[in-house]
C-alpha cells in the first residue's frame, strides 16, 4: 500500500534555552492511504500540537514529515499556502462555518479558491452531498442547520477537493451523541468508498472506535497503539477504554 | 493603577485605532486653523476697510465653526461609540476580576483626557503650520501684498479649540458612563459571540426596489435640469426630495438587488472569494444603508459646494478684469431734467473736495447715443441672448465718450493717444464674453450708421479695457466717436478718473473712500446720483465676496469629507474585527495571504467607492445646473474646478481608504 502520510522522529520545543517544553518528544509513525487513523491522549500530551505540526499551521522542531511524497517541513511559506489548500482536509470541532454563506457556497469555497471550473464546481458539490446526506440543506445557512448538518456540511467542504488527507480535531466534540454517530458512520462511508485517508484527534473513546488504528500519545510521547483488525466495534472500544484507564486522567471523558 | 490601565489601553489604541486618533487630529487641526485668520491681519498689508472686512469674515467663520463643532462632536460621539463597543469584553473582565462599574469609569474617562489631550495638541501643533498656508491664500484671495513673512500663532483660536474640543471630550465622557452603567456583565462577555442575524432577502421585492429608485433618481434630476435652481420653486424642493428618497431606496435595495445579478453569472460569482466578498459587502451594506445615503448626500453637498465655490471665484475674477485701471472713480448721473447740479466739477466744490497736486485727475463725459446695442447687433443675437440683455438692463441706448477725453484716460493709464479721423469709431467692450455676437459682428461688419451717417469701426476686436473702476457691473460697451460728432448725444454722466501716484497712495485711498462715505451719507444732496469707487474698494467687494465663500466651502468642504470618509473607515475597521472568526476560518481552510489581502482590497473598495459613484453622478448633475447660473464666465472653469475637487477627494478620501485597507490587513494579519 502507498505510504500518504509518514511522520519521522519529530520533535517540537516551546520556551528558551533555560526553560525548555517539549510538547513532541520524538514521535514516528505511518500512514497509508484509506487508512482510517485516531490518535489518543489526555489534554496538554501533544496531540493538538502534533496535529498543528502535520497541518502546516506550526513547524516542527527537528524531524520530517512527508505527506504525499512531499516533505512539508522544508516548503516555503508561500508553498505551504498552497499545499495545505490542494493536500488537505479540515474538519474542526467548531465547523469553522462562514455564517454569511449558504451550505452549498461554504462548499463551493474550497473549490473556488483552486480555481476549478464553474461546472466542475456544481457537479462535485451535488456528488458530496449526496454521500453525506446534506442535499436538502444546501440552500440553508448554518444558523438554520443543526449542529449535526453543519458539521456535515464542514467534512463535505474537507472532502469536495479530494485531499490526499483528511485531518479532523474533536469533529464530535460539539456533537450530542446521535449526530456524532450520523457523523462518524458518513466517515466510514466515505473511507470504505473514496478510500479517503482520515487522521483523527479525539480524546472520546467512543469516536475513536471507528477508526482503524489508534496511537495513544502522553506527554508527547507514543504511549500504546491499538489495531482494530478482525475486532467488533464494541469489543474495539473496550480495548480503548483500557488503554486511557492505564493512561489515566480524562477519565470522565468516556462516558 | 488605573492610569497604568489607561495609558496602556491609549498605547494599545494608537496602533488599532489609528484611524480615530487621525481623525480627532485632523478635525482639530481644520478648526485651529480657520480660526486663527483673525491673527494673520498683522502680517498682510491692508487698508482700513480691508481689516474691517476680516473681523466680518472671522465673525462668519466663528458662526461656521459652531455648525462644525456639531458635525465634529457627533463624529467624534459616533466613532467612541465604535471603540467602547469594541472593548465590551475587555470591560468584562475586569468587572469580572472585581473591578467596580465606577472604576472602569474611571478608566475610560482617565483614557478620554488622555486621547483628548494628545490629539489637540498634534492637532494645535499641525493647525500652526497649516495656518501658515491659509494666510498665503488669505493674501492671495485678497490680493494684498505679504511684506514681511511673520510666523503667527493664534492664541485666541487655540483657546477656542481646546474649549470646544474640551466640551466634545466631556459630552464623549458622560456618554461613555451611560454606556457603560446600561451593559450587562454577560452580555459583555459574550459581546463577540454575537448572533449575526442575516436578513433574508426577497429577490423580487429588492428588484422592484431598485427599479424604483432609479426612476426616481432620473426623474429627479430630470426634474432639477429643468427648473434650475429655483430655491422658491415647488418642483425644486420636489426634486430634492425625489433624490433624497431615491438615494435611500437606491442604498436600501442596491446589494441585494446586485447579488442577484452576480449570483446568475455563476461564472463571476464562484470566482476566487467572490462568494465571500459580495456576502460580507452586501451585509454591510444591508445594514448601514441610512449612512450610505448621509455619506453620499454629504459628499455631493461637498463636491457641489466646492464647485459653486470655484464657480463664484471665476465669475468674479472675471468682473474685475479690466475694470480696475485707475486709482479712483467718481461719476455723477444725469437722471432729472431740472437736476440741480449737472456737473461734477460744480458738485465737488459744493462738497468741498480738496485736490492734491501729487494726485492725477481726469474729467470725461458719457454721452449716450441715439441707438440701443439690440439695434446693434439685432441680427446676430439669439433669442436667448436678447433675454439675458433684457434681464441685464444692458438693451438700452448706447454710451459714447469722445476721443479726446478718451485719449486723456489712457494718458492717465499712461498708454498712448488715439488718433481718430472724421469718419472713424472705436469700440471698447468686453461683451464677447457674454455671447459670440459680438465678435461675429467685429468680423463681418466694418461701419456703423448713426444717425444716419457712416462710421468706419478702426478696430477689429474690441478694446477690453473699462473708462471708469467699478466693481458694479461686469459689462461695459462704448463707442469712442470723434470730437467732431455730429449726431445726436445726450449727456448721460459726467466724471473723473483720479490716480494717487506715488506720495502716499494709502493716505490719498483713505481720503477719498472717506469722502465716498461723506457723500453717501448727505441728505442736502441725495436726489443726485454720484458713484464713486477706489481700486481697494472694488477689490474687496469683489475679492471679499470671493474669499468669504472660498473659505466657508473649503472650511465645510473638508469637514464634510472627512466626517464622510471616517464614518466609512470606522465602519469597516468594525466590520473586519467582527469578522475576524471569518477570517480564521478562510485561513484554516487554505486559503492564502494574498486571496486574503485581495478580499480585504475589495471589500473596502466596493465599500468606499459606492456611496462617492453615485454621489459623483449627482454632482454631475449639480454642477450641470450651478453651471447654468455662471455659464457666461464658466468655460474654462469646469476643467480646473473638477481637477482640484479631484485632487481634494484622491488625497482625503483616498487617504482615509488607504488607511482603512493597511489598518484591515493588520488586523486580519494579526489575528492568528
Amino acid at each position: 500500500m502507498n505510504n500518504i502520510l509518514s511522520v519521522e522522529k519529530i520533535e517540537k520545543y516551546y520556551g528558551n534555552k533555560g526553560n525548555i517544553t517539549k510538547a513532541i518528544d520524538n514521535i514516528s509513525f505511518k500512514v497509508d492511504k484509506g487508512e482510517f487513523v485516531g490518535i489518543m491522549g489526555p489534554s496538554g500530551s501533544g496531540k493538538t500540537t502534533l496535529l498543528n505540526c502535520i497541518s502546516t499551521i506550526d513547524t516542527v522542531t527537528t524531524g520530517h514529515i512527508v505527506i504525499n511524497g512531499q516533505d512539508i517541513t522544508t516548503l516555503k511559506a508561500k508553498n505551504i499556502e498552497e499545499f495545505r489548500r490542494d493536500e488537505l482536509g479540515f474538519i474542526f470541532q467548531d465547523f469553522n462555518l462562514l455564517d454569511t454563506l449558504t451550505a452549498y457556497e461554504n462548499i463551493a469555497l474550497a473549490l473556488t479558491i483552486q480555481k476549478r471550473k464553474v461546472i466542475e464546481i456544481d457537479k462535485f458539490i451535488k456528488k458530496i452531498a449526496e454521500k453525506l446526506e446534506i442535499t436538502e440543506v444546501l440552500k440553508k445557512y448554518p444558523f438554520q442547520m443543526s449542529g449535526g448538518q453543519k458539521q456535515r456540511v464542514a467534512s463535505a467542504r474537507a472532502l469536495v477537493t479530494e485531499p490526499s488527507l483528511i485531518l479532523a480535531d474533536e469533529p464530535t466534540g460539539a456533537l450530542d451523541s446521535k449526530s456524532s454517530r450520523l457523523l462518524l458512520d458518513s466517515f466510514e462511508k466515505l473511507n470504505k468508498e473514496f478510500q479517503s485517508t482520515i487522521l483523527m484527534v479525539t480524546h472520546d473513546a467512543f469516536t475513536a472506535s471507528y477508526a482503524h488504528r489508534i496511537l495513544f500519545i502522553k506527554d508527547g510521547r507514543i504511549f500504546n497503539e491499538l489495531i482494530r483488525g478482525r475486532d467488533t466495534r464494541k469489543e474495539f472500544f473496550n480495548k480503548i477504554i483500557e488503554v486511557v484507564t492505564l493512561l489515566g486522567g480524562d477519565i470522565g471523558d468516556v462516558f | 493603577m488605573f492610569s497604568k490601565i489607561a495609558i496602556n489601553n491609549v498605547k494599545r489604541s494608537f496602533k488599532d485605532y489609528f484611524i480615530y486618533f487621525i481623525t480627532l487630529t485632523f478635525a482639530v487641526c481644520i478648526f485651529y486653523s480657520f480660526n486663527s485668520i483673525e491673527a494673520q491681519n498683522s502680517m498682510l498689508e491692508m487698508g482700513k476697510s480691508t481689516t474691517e472686512f476680516m473681523s466680518t469674515l472671522n465673525t462668519l467663520i466663528a458662526g461656521a465653526s459652531v455648525f462644525v463643532a456639531f458635525i465634529l462632536g457627533g463624529l467624534i460621539a459616533y466613532a467612541n461609540n465604535f471603540l467602547i463597543k469594541k472593548r465590551k469584553r475587555e470591560l468584562g473582565i475586569y468587572m469580572t476580576l472585581g473591578m467596580s462599574k465606577g472604576k472602569i469609569s474611571r478608566i475610560l474617562i482617565i483614557e478620554t483626557i488622555l486621547i483628548g489631550l494628545i490629539s489637540l495638541i498634534i492637532g494645535i501643533v499641525l493647525g500652526i503650520i497649516v495656518s501658515q498656508g491659509l494666510s498665503i491664500l488669505t493674501a492671495k484671495l485678497l490680493a494684498v501684498s505679504i511684506n514681511q513673512y511673520k510666523f503667527i500663532i493664534s492664541v485666541s483660536a487655540v483657546i477656542k479649540s481646546a474649549l470646544y474640543f474640551g466640551i466634545i471630550f466631556i459630552l464623549v465622557m458622560i456618554l461613555n458612563q451611560r454606556t457603560i452603567s446600561k451593559y450587562k456583565l454577560i452580555d459583555m462577555l459574550n459581546a463577540s459571540k454575537r448572533n449575526e442575524k442575516i436578513k433574508l432577502n426577497n429577490p423580487l421585492l429588492s428588484i422592484v426596489v431598485f427599479f424604483l429608485s432609479i426612476a426616481m433618481l432620473v426623474g429627479a434630476y430630470i426634474l432639477i435640469l429643468k427648473v434650475g435652481l429655483e430655491t422658491e420653486s415647488i418642483l425644486f424642493l420636489v426634486s430634492i426630495m425625489m433624490g433624497i428618497i431615491g438615494t435611500l431606496l437606491f442604498f436600501f435595495s442596491l446589494s441585494n438587488f446586485f447579488i442577484n445579478i452576480v449570483q446568475k453569472n455563476r461564472k463571476v460569482y464562484f470566482k476566487n472569494l467572490n462568494i465571500f466578498v459580495l456576502r460580507q459587502v452586501n451585509n454591510k451594506i444591508n445594514t448601514n444603508f441610512l449612512s450610505m445615503t448621509v455619506i453620499c448626500l454629504m459628499i455631493f453637498l461637498t463636491i457641489t459646494l466646492l464647485f459653486t465655490m470655484f464657480s463664484f471665484k471665476g465669475s468674479y475674477d472675471k468682473m474685475i478684469k479690466g475694470n480696475t485701471s485707475f486709482d479712483g472713480t467718481i461719476q455723477l448721473f444725469i437722471n432729472q431734467e431740472d437736476q440741480k447740479v449737472k456737473d461734477i466739477k460744480e458738485y465737488m466744490d459744493i462738497m468741498d473736495f480738496k485736490y492734491n497736486d501729487y494726485e492725477k485727475q481726469m474729467f470725461f463725459n458719457e454721452y449716450k447715443l441715439n441707438i440701443t446695442i439690440n439695434d446693434l447687433l439685432s441680427e446676430y443675437l439669439t433669442k436667448q441672448e436678447k433675454k439675458d440683455f433684457a434681464e441685464n438692463y444692458i438693451d438700452g441706448p448706447m454710451s459714447t465718450i469722445k476721443v479726446s477725453e478718451y485719449n486723456s484716460i489712457l494718458e492717465l493709464k499712461g498708454q498712448s493717444p488715439i488718433t481718430l479721423s472724421e469718419e472713424e469709431v472705436l469700440v471698447v467692450s468686453n461683451y464677447e464674453q457674454m455671447n459670440n455676437a459680438l465678435s461675429i459682428f467685429m468680423e463681418n461688419e466694418d461701419t456703423i450708421n448713426i444717425d444716419n451717417k457712416i462710421f468706419t469701426i478702426k478696430n477689429e476686436v474690441p478694446i477690453k479695457e473699462n473708462i471708469v473702476t467699478t466693481g458694479s457691473y461686469l459689462n461695459f460697451f462704448y463707442l469712442v466717436v470723434p470730437d467732431q460728432f455730429s449726431g445726436e448725444l445726450s449727456l448721460y454722466s459726467t466724471g473723473f478718473n483720479i490716480m494717487f501716484e506715488e506720495n502716499d497712495p494709502k493716505q490719498s485711498e483713505e481720503t477719498f473712500s472717506n469722502f465716498l462715505n461723506e457723500i453717501s451719507e448727505n441728505v442736502e444732496y441725495s436726489s443726485i446720483e454720484v458713484i464713486g469707487n477706489t481700486i481697494e474698494l472694488v477689490h474687496l467687494r469683489v475679492y471679499g465676496s470671493t474669499t468669504m465663500i472660498v473659505f466657508l466651502g473649503v472650511y465645510l468642504g473638508i469637514v464634510f469629507l472627512v466626517s464622510s470618509a471616517a464614518v466609512l473607515a470606522l465602519q469597516q475597521l468594525s466590520d473586519i474585527s467582527d469578522s475576524l472568526d471569518r477570517y480564521k476560518s478562510l485561513k484554516k481552510i487554505g486559503v492564502t495571504n494574498k486571496l486574503i489581502n485581495k478580499a480585504i482590497l475589495q471589500q473596502n473598495l466596493i465599500y468606499f467607492m459606492i456611496p462617492l459613484s453615485l454621489a459623483i453622478i449627482h454632482s454631475i448633475v449639480g454642477m450641470i445646473v450651478i453651471n447654468k447660473i455662471f455659464s457666461a464666465y464658466n468655460s474654462s472653469l469646469i476643467g480646473s474646478s473638477s481637477l482640484t475637487i479631484s485632487l481634494a477627494l484622491a488625497i482625503i478620501y483616498g487617504g482615509y481608504f488607504y488607511a482603512t485597507y493597511v489598518s484591515s490587513k493588520n488586523i486580519v494579519r494579526n489575528s492568528n
